[in-house]
């Protein structure tokens, strides 16, 4: 039996939507006791697991909790109940160039970015050259991020990312972005990751990268999981709840 | 005992936003990071000749004074003020990466804390150009610098919470820190004041914090038993309250960031 990376134990999690009122507004919904916020249940017990050295998908309508879900499990939201558990070093790769600091040259941007991952000066420094490489980025390494385009900025934080080298890292529908040249080499990227051992989770709407890179999927439907299994066959169940609406 | 040793795990973290706080403040100027010993020393500058050429004053010392006073109530005055803003203005981070959210109101009192170091060199060349000796007594400032930074922390804490959620609380922190300035002995003395007035103004953990600097600075008196127990106890306790209301609120308020 192969380890767990990532383990997510009947995960339930409820947003309160604050509705915008004026300050009057409240004070009459406070007379008539009546509510400012409503409660919104983003994921119902969620149980699934991800074994190491797994590539696992995970796809669903817009708006069904997949970032929710990923954000759980990197510890940025609490589960209202339910537990995750998680092992190994993690990167979540939510949105590309966060905490990137427009003034700052490319390398004091790794090493920041770094720093954020909890990753010592030393570590990041060793890594910092293949990073740029990887981001063909070299000739602007002292450069000021802000003169940089999406494509270079998107690259420089992508590369910055996956050379850090976690053990499990989190992705969220980042790579659609990225010219076509892009986008097949993180495609390639993930397969290297991949077959270090190492475990992805990936989410995306893109159901054609899921079919080709993972080895296990689910789909999330009304918070709840609507099928766990090979990535073909959850797809299809995908497809299929699509069809019938 | 846990959140301790994770913060100490982040402590390279704490060092890089306390340090780009304050690096990104001078960024793009020519003087660069001289602006940070500049800057303080202008101001002061300002004060001294406004306040010891243009108001007389009867206190001894008081250039000295005067400055330690602002140097003490500027590190209080910035770390909450940049602390009420810090979550918000890392929303893009703290929404993205978990590490512990303690970090950064720390960060941003420890930022205030190297202003404060840059202030104090500028402190000690006003005492080598006033010719005054200090009296042994100097060596409580570091105690007294860390029962404000305890304080001062206790109070970021909330504040940067529930500015999250209330945007209302900058404006009135804001107020609450010119009135604490006036409220505060900085460019007076309370030791005039009639006694019953003069324990009123003593119940603030601040004005206690400033005349204790005073007194152990200037003129080598040391603070009361009792004036020192009131002081830790209030501050302790500030420091804990403020930090239990962060602890129990903030898992749900950094999902409104």
């Amino acid at each position: 039996m192969t380890e767990n990376a990532i383990t997510v134990q009947s995960v339930s999690k409820q947003f309160k939507i604050h509705h915008e009122n004026t300050l009057f507004n409240r004070f009459l919904n406070h007379v008539h006791n009546k509510k400012d916020t409503d409660e919104l249940t983003i994921l119902k017990d969620v149980t699934f697991d991800v074994k190491k050295g797994e590539m696992f998908g995970i796809i669903g309508n817009n708006g069904v909790g997949k970032t929710t879900l990923l954000r759980l499990i990197a510890g940025i939201y609490k589960p209202d109940s339910g537990t995750i558990q998680t092992s190994g070093s993690m990167i979540p790769l939510l949105e590309l160039g966060t905490g990137f600091n427009p003034e700052m040259s490319a390398v004091d941007n790794i090493i920041m970015y770094g720093k954020l991952l909890g990753f010592s000066d030393k570590q990041i420094r060793k890594r910092v050259h293949d990073i740029l490489a990887f981001a063909e980025l070299e000739r602007f390494a002292d450069v000021k991020i802000k003169t940089f385009s999406a494509g270079m900025y998107t690259r420089l934080s992508f590369s910055t990312s996956i050379q850090i080298d976690p053990d499990i890292l989190l992705v969220d529908e980042i790579l659609s972005v990225g010219d076509v040249s892009f986008q097949k080499k993180s495609f390639d990227a993930f397969m290297s990751f991949h077959k270090k051992g190492k475990t992805v989770l990936y989410a995306s709407h893109n159901l054609e990268s899921i079919k080709n890179l993972c080895d296990r999927a689910l789909f999330l439907q009304n918070g709840r999981i609507g099928h766990i299994g090979k990535p073909e066959e959850v797809i299809d169940a995908y497809t299929r709840t699509l069809s019938d609406t | 005992m846990n959140i301790i040793k994770e913060i100490w795990n982040k402590r390279l973290l704490i060092q890089t936003f306390a340090i780009n706080d304050l690096v990104v403040r001078y960024r793009n100027s020519i003087l660069g990071f001289f602006w940070s010993i500049l800057e303080p020393l202008l101001m002061l500058t300002i004060l001294y000749v406004v306040f010891t050429q243009l108001f007389k004053s009867q206190i001894e010392n008081y250039p000295l004074y005067l400055l330690l006073g602002l140097i003490m109530w500027n590190f209080f005055s910035r770390s909450t003020g940049m602390s009420l803003t810090s979550l918000l203005s890392k929303a893009g981070i703290v929404t993205k990466i978990y590490f512990p959210r303690e970090i950064l109101p720390l960060s941003s009192c420890i930022t205030a804390l190297i202003m404060l170091t840059f202030e104090m060199i500028i402190f000690f060349v006003f005492v080598l150009i006033f010719r005054f000796i200090p009296p042994t007594t100097i060596i409580l400032l570091p105690g007294l610098l860390m029962i404000e930074f305890i304080l001062t922390l206790g109070i970021s804490f909330p504040l940067s919470i529930f500015n999250v959620r209330y945007r209302d609380i900058q404006h009135i922190w804001n107020l609450l820190l010119y009135a604490g300035f006036f409220i505060s002995p900085v460019i007076y003395s309370t030791t005039t004041f009639p006694p019953k007035i003069r324990d009123l103004f003593m119940l603030n953990p601040m004005a206690q914090i400033l005349e204790m600097s005073h007194n152990a600075v200037i003129y080598g008196t040391l603070p009361s038993l009792f004036d020192i127990t009131y002081l830790s106890s209030v501050s302790f306790g500030i420091f804990i309250i403020g930090y239990l209301i962060f602890r129990k609120y903030q898992s749900k308020i950094i999902e409104e960031l």
